[in-house]
């Protein structure tokens, strides 16, 4: 048996759901950004794994567009943290339920 | 067969370290977890046969990211929390709910028909290098998108040290003096 | 010819504007404001380069012009306007005494804003206005004047309102603005006229007279003759509203609650001979309009002897030479009027040096007596302050037009033009038949009215503030001083201007020089204008020894009425009185009949029509908030249990489209359930 396309996707898949859960189900904010970073590799994972299924040119896109996307990511994970940074220096907490500042 | 073999070990230690991630109580094991986790990733880029996007990987997230997150927590010392609960109601809810949509895309997944191409392109540094500063009248334009994203990492720096910054007058040091 | 690139011409007083705003703003804070030798200084610089170049510039001009395209403005297919420069005669004679009054108004006011607060301010904005002014004069497209036409409008708001703390002033400043807007309608209207038949690139001067040609060589007049004749109203419109014409001419004497430097510079000498000058620009399609001629020699006409009569009744100096200012307007748009449009610009010339001079003059005088504007509190200042005296008696001769002087060549000149120019009408009676009108007789004897009267008026100014007793309080006579000789080295220089400038075109004595200048620029229209209106040929002699009779008339009278009149004692405002005020305001009066409907409609789209659609607004704003409040009841005020159940939405949606691709089975319960559904429902209805 050889390696399968959906073999990446569903790794990517798992990958995703693993992530997400991290990110809504743990309280601690450090966890809520490593979840967001997790789901966002399966999301680049998942776009080599359908480059690679796209012959010649087409193929190339699949292998640069999470290029761009790792650069915001860390774009995102800077702004993220400081803002954590910030958070915390007001509340004295990571736990992202006592944030309830917004409650409409 | 054996890109099989070396698949699994590696999607295996992938989703074991982002499990560990989920499980870990104190952040620092997340983080270092999570580490695992990217690099074993970058491992299956190279196997699919893009070696720069796997070294950009280790570099930029394993590398950059994760000592960033390391660092701030370090910092902030975030294992003061640990009074908080690692999984309360809304998690019991949501990891069902994350499951079945994960099960429902797996299905429409497998029914999809999926086959490698053979004519793809090996990402090599100077394929993709070549395609991402292609400048030519007809091209791709990527080295648009790659001057946009230096301004926006530039003005996320920015806005990162605006943010950290201690400001005089802010609520923190009303909160000190509200103490006293 | 020179190399020297034409836009050196308005890039100094932009310069200068720049960096005096800069001053001004820097130093608004501070107590003292900038040092006011260094801003002067600057102030003066700046418009002396300019003046400089365009010395430089009209010394090595070719006959045909300079011109000079700096970049594409506007280029589509209705419209294409270039940023260009054109100098040729006409500019260069307008531009030699904008720039040339202006730096001395720029000297001359260093001394007379000595010590006020704005200093900065003041001298950026005469800065913005010479700049504004150059690039009106300057471009070589209707579009780009269109632009120094608002940017000296503008500067004249600025500058009118510039001791801004009084509320007087500031309504006169919107005074100005509101009635040149009405003007500038026209101008822009026209514009839209002229690009309905000329086509896109028409706004071109060069173009524009290459096309006039056309339509008059190809004879193809009466196709376009309605069109042409309403563009040839719309575009004189817009310059009775910047010219300060019947009927837009109630600015001017409001305008003059400015600085006296600004009066002199804005108000008489530049930005008010602006309508002239582009009626002599636009002559070539003036001249193929008959009507329009007339209207703009009646309009002309009329508002030369309105002004000239009320100038009569006012009290408050600058004010009369305000009329007098729209008096010699009206000289000028008679000249236009009868296609002499060399004269009209010949009189702005004579007329800038003159009008400036005796606005100094005046100047200089409210200066000495600490602000005082009232010719009743005036008075003998003959001795007191001589040099000013002199200036303003020389100016005073040069305006009644005393044989010599500036004001004697160009206003007998545009006397003479208007006979020998003027139309004679076939009038036709209702009852059948018809009577010749000579048009050119008319207006001449109603010129040398005005002529007389101007002599009257002005006699009585000079008489009033030179002559006789100071009338003022003791202890303001002890005050009275002579202008410092910043101030009076301007005066002097204006004097000796419109003494000689009349020499640049002495018809009697074989002088011609200023009409060959022009010829380049203009000669087409007044050759085609002349023989269209049957030019018959007059003795300039007989001319202007009727004129020289006519100042000298109304010197006298002015002697005799006024030398030894008692003088009223003055109330606290110098505005007319009794009938007097009914002549000065009646312009006014018309402008509040046509300003009540539009305020009446503006009430009821306030009250009707606004408030209509503010309750429309309402009551969509608050179904929009009920139905807001309503569903945000149903809201989880939780983040994250709010991102679960969504994630709960999406699997559900996904769990729809994967049954409807059919990719996931409905099992047959579903179906089942469904049926029995049905035929419950079947069974109860």
């Amino acid at each position: 048996m050889e390696l399968q396309p959906i073999f990446i996707q569903i790794l990517a898949l798992a990958i995703f759901a693993v992530g997400i859960i991290v990110a809504i189900s743990r309280r601690n904010l450090f966890f809520v950004l490593m979840g967001i970073e997790l789901a966002l590799n399966a999301v680049n994972l998942s776009f080599v794994g359908f480059a690679k299924t796209l012959p010649a040119e087409a193929s190339l896109t699949g292998q640069i567009v999470p290029l761009f996307s790792i650069a915001i990511a860390a774009a995102e994970a800077c702004v993220g943290f400081a803002m954590v940074i910030l958070i915390f220096r007001n509340r004295e907490s990571v736990d992202a339920d006592s944030y309830s500042n917004m409650r409409g | 067969m054996l890109a099989l073999i070396y698949f699994i070990i590696l999607a295996v230690i992938a989703l074991g370290a982002a499990t560990c991630v989920l499980l870990s109580r104190h952040p620092l094991y997340g983080a270092l977890s999570l580490v695992v986790s990217m690099v074993s990733l970058a491992g299956i880029y190279g196997l699919l046969g893009s070696p720069f996007l796997g070294v950009v990987q280790v570099m930029v997230y394993a590398g950059a990211i994760m000592m960033l997150v390391t660092f701030v927590i370090m910092v902030l010392n975030g294992a003061r929390d640990s009074r908080t609960p690692m999984f309360d109601k809304v998690s019991l809810f949501i990891i069902p709910a994350v499951l079945v949509l994960a099960a429902l895309v797996g299905v429409a997944l497998v029914r999809a028909p999926l086959g490698f191409d053979a004519a793809t392109i090996r990402g090599s540094v100077a394929v993709t290098s070549e395609t991402l500063f292609n400048v030519a009248q007809g091209g791709p334009g990527y080295f648009i998108l790659f001057e946009v994203l230096g301004l926006l990492l530039l003005s996320a720096m920015v806005a990162a040290v605006l943010m950290a910054k201690k400001r005089l007058g802010s609520v923190d040091s009303e909160n000190v003096e509200e103490k006293h | 010819m020179t190399n020297l690139p034409l836009w050196l011409i308005p890039l100094f007083p932009l310069l200068g504007t720049i960096l005096l705003g800069t001053i001004a703003v820097v130093s608004s804070g501070s107590k003292k404001g900038a040092a006011e030798n260094i801003v002067g200084g600057l102030a003066v610089i700046f418009p002396a380069m300019s003046f400089a170049c365009v010395t430089v510039l009209a010394c090595g001009m070719p006959e045909s012009g300079i011109r000079e395209t700096l970049c594409n403005w506007i280029d589509f297919p209705l419209l294409h306007v270039d940023i260009g420069f054109l100098f040729d005669g006409l500019s260069r004679i307008m531009l030699l005494f904008v720039t040339g009054i202006g730096t001395l108004i720029a000297l001359y006011s260093i001394g007379y804003m000595h010590g006020d607060r704005g200093f900065a301010r003041f001298f950026a904005y005469i800065n913005l206005f010479l700049f504004s002014m150059i690039v009106l004069v300057l471009s070589d497209n209707l579009l780009l004047t269109f632009f120094g036409w608002e940017g000296v409008g503008l500067c004249s708001y600025l500058l009118i309102g510039f001791w801004n703390k009084d509320l007087k002033n500031c309504k006169a400043a919107n005074k100005a603005f509101i009635v040149n807007r009405v003007g500038d309608i026209g101008f822009l209207l026209g514009m839209l006229c002229l690009l309905s038949i000329g086509g896109a690139a028409v706004l071109n001067y060069d173009i524009f007279n290459q096309f006039m040609q056309m339509i008059l060589n190809g004879g193809h007049l009466d196709l376009v003759f309605t069109l042409l004749t309403l563009t040839g109203v719309l575009f004189f419109v817009g310059c009775t509203g910047k010219s300060a014409q019947i009927p837009l001419l109630t600015w001017l004497p409001d305008a003059m609650a400015g600085p006296t430097p600004v009066s002199a510079l804005i108000h008489a000498a530049t930005m008010v001979t602006s309508g002239v000058y582009l009626v002599a620009r636009m002559g070539k399609m003036f001249c193929m309009l008959p009507e329009v001629l007339l209207l703009i020699a009646f309009v002309g006409m009329f508002t030369a002897l309105w002004a000239a009569i009320t100038g009569l009744f006012q009290n408050d100096i600058k004010k009369v030479l305000a009329y007098s200012t729209i008096s010699q307007l009206g000289y000028m748009f008679m000249a236009a009027g009868v296609c002499a449009f060399d004269a009209s610009i010949f009189h702005v010339f004579t007329h800038a040096f003159f009008k400036a001079a005796l606005f100094l003059g005046a100047g200089a005088v409210i200066h000495s007596l600490a602000g005082e504007q009232d010719m009743r509190k005036m008075g003998g200042l003959l001795k007191k302050t001589p040099v000013t005296a002199c200036v303003m008696i020389f100016a005073f001769f040069a305006i009644v037009g005393f044989p010599g002087f500036a004001g004697f060549w160009s206003k007998d000149l545009i006397l003479e033009k208007l006979v020998s120019n003027g139309p004679v009408i076939a009038m036709p009676f209702a009852l059948g038949g018809s009577v010749n009108v000579p048009v050119g007789m008319i207006l001449y004897v109603v010129g040398l009215a005005t002529a007389v009267i101007t002599a009257v008026y002005m006699g009585r100014l000079i008489i009033m503030t030179f002559f006789g007793e100071y009338r003022g309080s003791k202890e303001s006579e002890a005050h009275i001083h002579e202008a410092p000789a910043v101030m009076l080295i301007p005066m002097v220089v204006l004097t000796f201007g419109s003494i000689f400038a009349g020499y640049l075109w002495a018809d009697m004595i074989g002088i011609t020089f200023f009409k060959d200048s022009l010829a380049a620029a203009l000669g087409g229209a007044e050759a085609v204008g002349e023989s269209i209106l049957s030019v018959h040929h007059v003795n300039p002699v007989l001319f202007a020894v009727l004129g020289t009779l006519a100042a000298l008339l109304g010197m006298f009278i002015a002697w005799r009425v006024y030398a030894n009149k008692k003088i009223p004692t003055p109330k606290d405002s110098g505005a007319p009185e009794g009938s007097a005020a009914a002549w000065t305001f009646v312009w006014d009066y018309i402008h509040v009949g046509f300003v009540f409907p539009v305020r009446v409609i503006a009430w009821i789209c306030d009250v009707v029509v606004d408030k209509f659609l503010q309750a429309f607004q309402w009551t969509l704003g608050a179904i929009g908030e009920i139905l807001g409040d309503g569903a945000s009841t149903f809201q989880v005020r939780r983040v994250r249990l709010q991102l679960a159940l969504s994630i709960t939405g999406v699997a559900l949606i996904v769990l729809v489209a994967l049954f409807a691709e059919g990719i996931v089975g409905i099992p047959d319960f579903v179906f089942k359930l469904i049926d029995s559904v049905k035929s419950l429902l079947g069974r109860v209805i």
